[in-house]
């Protein structure tokens, strides 16, 4: 049972040649480009969405922070789109693998920590102690707030993996529950709108998204405004 | 789990960094955000109509006797 319920978190292969690499293409083809002043309806929709998503993010940055406006809208698009993608029954979701959460992570996360060392050395190393500490716990205080800033990627990339594993194992076993009560009638209806209130909920995987992009938000905004 | 057999974590992670540093971000580069076409010229025109003296002269001709 075990072999069964996690085989779609395998990276598929189709003849045995990886079918991660267009899989993982494919949401960035979704993303309308057209030249026209006026599009049709979802190039309208898309384009509405990006400019409410970007000025939403970046009007908390000064001039220095919104020079990342392009890396992390397309992190948001990226992620929202895979995620929603994975929704769909017999899809394979690159965002539960570690291997790419990890490498989105960590890159990002030490590129907000190495901005604010180098522009503002002594703002970004005073993070390093809170206000009003009394002195004899200033070296543990230190040793505290040093783990839990090298801990940041890890736990954004954790973070990912576990939610959108967590919501996809969660369908499926629903799913195989309420199929097997199939035969006795009555506690499928109760079963299958448990499963319909999952799967909206479960739209708070683009919740996720935010989540995602906001706390690297934080730590970039930290780094370098304050 | 499978997440962790790390033989196709190199493609994954490959095929990934090109999606996301590269093509998701030329095609947010390539959207053109037009502005709607009437909101900038409104303020300018309203601005600048200030009436300056030189224009009587040519506009009212009939306050300028020696010249008729």
């Amino acid at each position: 049972m075990n072999e069964n319920l996690f085989t779609p978190f395998s990276t598929p292969t189709i003849l045995n040649q990886p079918a991660t690499i267009p899989i993982i293409l494919f949401p960035a083809m979704l993303v309308l480009t057209s030249k026209h002043p006026i599009n049709n309806r979802l190039a309208t929709i898309q384009q509405n969405l990006t400019q409410l998503i970007l000025k939403q993010m970046m009007m908390t940055h000064n001039a220095k922070g919104q020079t990342w406006s392009l890396m992390l809208m397309s992190l948001i698009t990226f992620i929202a789109m895979t995620n929603l993608l994975g929704l769909l029954p017999y899809s394979f979701t690159p965002t539960t693998q570690l291997s790419m959460n990890l490498a989105m992570a960590i890159p990002l996360w030490t590129g907000t920590v190495m901005v604010g060392f180098r522009f503002k050395t002594k703002n970004s190393l005073a993070h390093l102690l809170p206000q009003g500490t009394p002195t004899p716990l200033i070296p543990m205080l230190v040793v505290i707030e040093t783990v839990s800033l090298l801990i940041q990627p890890v736990a954004l990339a954790v973070r990912l993996t576990a939610n959108i594993t967590a919501g996809h194992l969660l369908m499926h076993l629903i799913g195989n529950a309420a199929l097997a009560l199939s035969t006795t009638n009555f506690s499928l209806t109760l079963l299958t709108s448990t499963l319909l209130a999952l799967l909206t909920v479960l739209e708070i995987a683009v919740a996720l998204i935010q989540a995602y992009v906001f706390t690297l938000l934080v730590s970039l905004y930290l780094h370098n405004n304050t | 789990m499978p997440q962790l057999d790390t033989s196709t974590w190199f493609t994954t992670i490959m095929t990934m960094l090109p999606t996301l540093y590269l093509i998701t971000q030329l095609k947010l580069l390539n959207t053109n955000h037009y502005q709607p076409p009437l909101t900038k010229n409104s303020n300018l025109q309203s601005h600048s109509i200030r009436w300056q003296p030189k224009w009587t002269k040519t506009c009212l001709p009939l306050s300028q006797p020696q010249q008729s």
